[in-house]
């Protein structure tokens, strides 16, 4: 309803070109906001999912402190001592029946818990706070300009994922997508491949062997990978036709998720024979994502076993921070991109999108927002889930991947799709 | 409104992309160059898309991204940036240079001429940051393309990409098969040397 009312208010004194003109600005901004919030929300999540899931998976607790204690509340003029005993008191709870000691168990007579979803921002404050120690020897003005590298080109590269559908309103059409592409996941490679630049010049101008070794395997790995990532989407840019990412959700909303076509033309067995090059693309294009993004196990360029660091050795404080965001920034967009490309991006599926459209364009556009966001954080949990369950590759391992694995079955991938449409057309 | 901010970004990136253009010569460690040729090359990307080829554009990204990081490469890993920055220009070196950059130039300027309205009186700049293409900048609605409006409105999601691969692969097959060949025995060779040396 906000575009509504800003809209109408500006629309008094305007005539209806240069309103609309106002109405495009106004909801661009508003979608940038959003999209921006989300990418730096789930920055923060996925760090907390990470260690979460490391500890489930390592059999031990992970943060799951960081509450916030009650007596900060008396501090600041609340004069309840023990809210949870009072609680308990006013609906009459025995103290010592197990309903309190629940409540004692989970800590809540001390603190209100947020099971460690705190304890990301207060590393963040952490490093805030701590001492920059910038070391006299780095060429400086490329050692500030490398984290800025990192973090940004992440947050700009979401622009053209569609984390909606669209609705109209009376002054226009929406697209909840901030820039509607034509070109849309080869905005997202060009972009999201720019911050490898953020990885080599911090290795260069550390000026120190080990960060320029990082460095250096950055690089070697972005431009292996970038081929075989860019290979794999040939095949599914064929099936679908279009390289307009909302076009390409829309197509899955009517006609099936590329790896779920349950609904639609998806029943048709031409689409169950498409179904094998997908899945090569998938698996190719989901290690491509997890290489480009630099995880584990393709974290060549900060192996902690040969490089100290890697290419982030000698940074600390806030500019340590920004590698460490741009790292899961990247992550999130990778996730972003396979969501969007393999498994339906906003559509709810099984003909949903469509029935609550005819019903309510808003409810529509919110319940693909959430379904969207569902989807996110499942792949995180999957990429996280990757990263604690297989182990370092060796680099000449990563290198014969890439080069000897992924281009070759990439390519006969894009002649056997074309083979596949051939013949059923 | 449309075609004032579309004029100004193009303003603003071709400075930039000429600027660090100059940089890249001007400049005398290879590092710098190399940084000054990437942003050079992603302001004339951002040109591109000011004038509604996203497609190119994004495509000169991503080719030249991977192109000058190897550049990058080869400076640090073959030059020594010190002595190179003490290294003072010669003038049979600065002749040789003036005559390719003079021959390049002549060649931009041949095929800026024969743009369209470059010779009837219109400035080519203008013709190109769409001045007089204004119905079709403000015909575009709210949620409309990003595109300034120089080339048509293109109706579909990716005309560009459709025009381009048709010009490319009908009208100018034959060269760019050639190129195409060209640039596989550059890779052949490539491969070639490098096991080479690995074998001694």
């Amino acid at each position: 309803m906000e575009h509504n009312v800003l809209a109408s208010i500006l629309a008094n004194g305007c005539d209806s070109a240069c309103c609309g003109m106002w109405f495009y600005l106004i909801v661009t901004i508003l979608k940038l906001v959003l999209v921006f919030a989300v990418i730096l929300a789930f920055v923060v999540l996925s760090v907390w999912i990470e260690r979460r899931v490391a500890g489930w998976i390592q059999d031990r607790p992970g943060p799951n402190r960081a509450g916030i204690p009650l007596h900060l509340f008396q501090r600041f003029g609340s004069k309840e001592e023990q809210p949870c005993k009072k609680l308990l008191h006013f609906f009459g709870v025995p103290q010592d029946c197990w309903i309190a000691k629940l409540f004692r168990w989970l800590k809540l007579d001390r603190e209100i818990p947020t099971f460690g979803l705190m304890q990301p921002c207060l590393d963040g404050a952490k490093l805030f706070l701590k001492q920059e120690l910038t070391p006299s020897y780095v060429r400086k003005v490329y050692f500030t300009l490398a984290p800025m590298l990192v973090l940004g080109p992440p947050l700009v590269a979401a622009a053209v994922i569609p984390f909606a559908s669209g609705f109209s309103t009376p002054l226009g059409d929406v697209n909840m997508c901030v820039a509607n592409l034509g070109i849309g996941p080869l905005w997202i490679f060009a972009i999201s491949g720019l911050s490898v630049y953020g990885l080599t010049l911090a290795g260069w101008s550390s000026n120190s062997k080990y960060p320029f070794l990082g460095g250096l395997r950055a690089t070697a790995q972005l431009i292996s990978y970038e081929v075989a990532m860019g290979l794999s989407i040939i095949p599914l840019l064929m099936m679908f036709g279009t390289l307009n990412l909302q076009s390409i959700v829309q197509y899955q909303a009517d006609n099936g998720w590329t790896l779920l076509p349950l609904w639609g033309e998806g029943l048709t067995w031409e689409r169950w024979f498409m179904m094998l090059p997908m899945l090569i693309s998938f698996v190719v294009f989901v290690t491509c994502v997890f290489a480009e993004a630099n995880r584990t196990p393709f974290d060549m360029a900060e192996c902690e076993t040969d490089l100290v660091g890697g290419y982030h050795s000698e940074y600390s404080s806030m500019k340590f921070a920004s590698f460490f965001m741009g790292e899961y920034a990247a992550m999130v967009i990778g996730s972003a991109l396979v969501v969007t490309l393999f498994l339906g991006g906003w559509s709810i599926g099984f003909g949903a999108d469509a029935a609550l459209h005819n019903w309510c364009d808003w409810f529509a556009v919110i319940c693909q927002f959430v379904m969207f966001l569902i989807k996110l954080v499942a792949f995180i949990f999957f990429f996280v889930w990757v990263r604690w369950t297989l182990p370092r590759f060796r680099w000449d391992q990563v290198m014969k991947l890439g080069w000897l694995v992924f281009l070759e079955v990439t390519v006969a991938n894009i002649f056997l799709t074309a083979a596949i449409i051939y013949f059923i057309n | 409104m449309d075609a004032a901010i579309s004029s100004i970004l193009f303003y603003l990136f071709a400075t930039i992309a000429v600027l660090s253009a100059f940089g890249v010569v001007a400049s005398r460690n290879p590092v710098n160059s190399a940084m000054c040729m990437a942003l050079s090359f992603a302001s004339t990307a951002a040109v591109y898309f000011g004038m509604g080829a996203q497609f190119l554009g994004i495509v000169q990204i991503i080719v030249y991204a991977g192109a000058i990081l190897v550049l990058f490469l080869f400076v640090v890993m073959m030059l020594d940036v010190k002595s190179e920055e003490a290294n003072l220009s010669n003038l049979p070196r600065a002749i040789i240079g003036v005559v390719i950059a003079g021959v390049f130039a002549g060649m931009v300027t041949k095929a800026a001429l024969l743009l369209p309205g470059a010779t009837d009186g219109v400035c080519p700049v203008k013709a190109l940051c769409c001045e007089d293409c204004k119905p079709e900048a403000t015909a575009a609605t709210a949620e409309g393309e990003l595109s300034g409006g120089a080339l048509p409105q293109l109706a579909e999601d990716n005309a560009d990409v459709k025009t381009l691969g048709a010009t490319l692969f009908s009208q100018y097959n034959i060269p760019f098969v050639i190129l195409s060949f060209a640039l596989l025995a550059g890779t052949v060779g490539a491969v070639a040397l490098g096991r080479k040396i690995r074998k001694d």
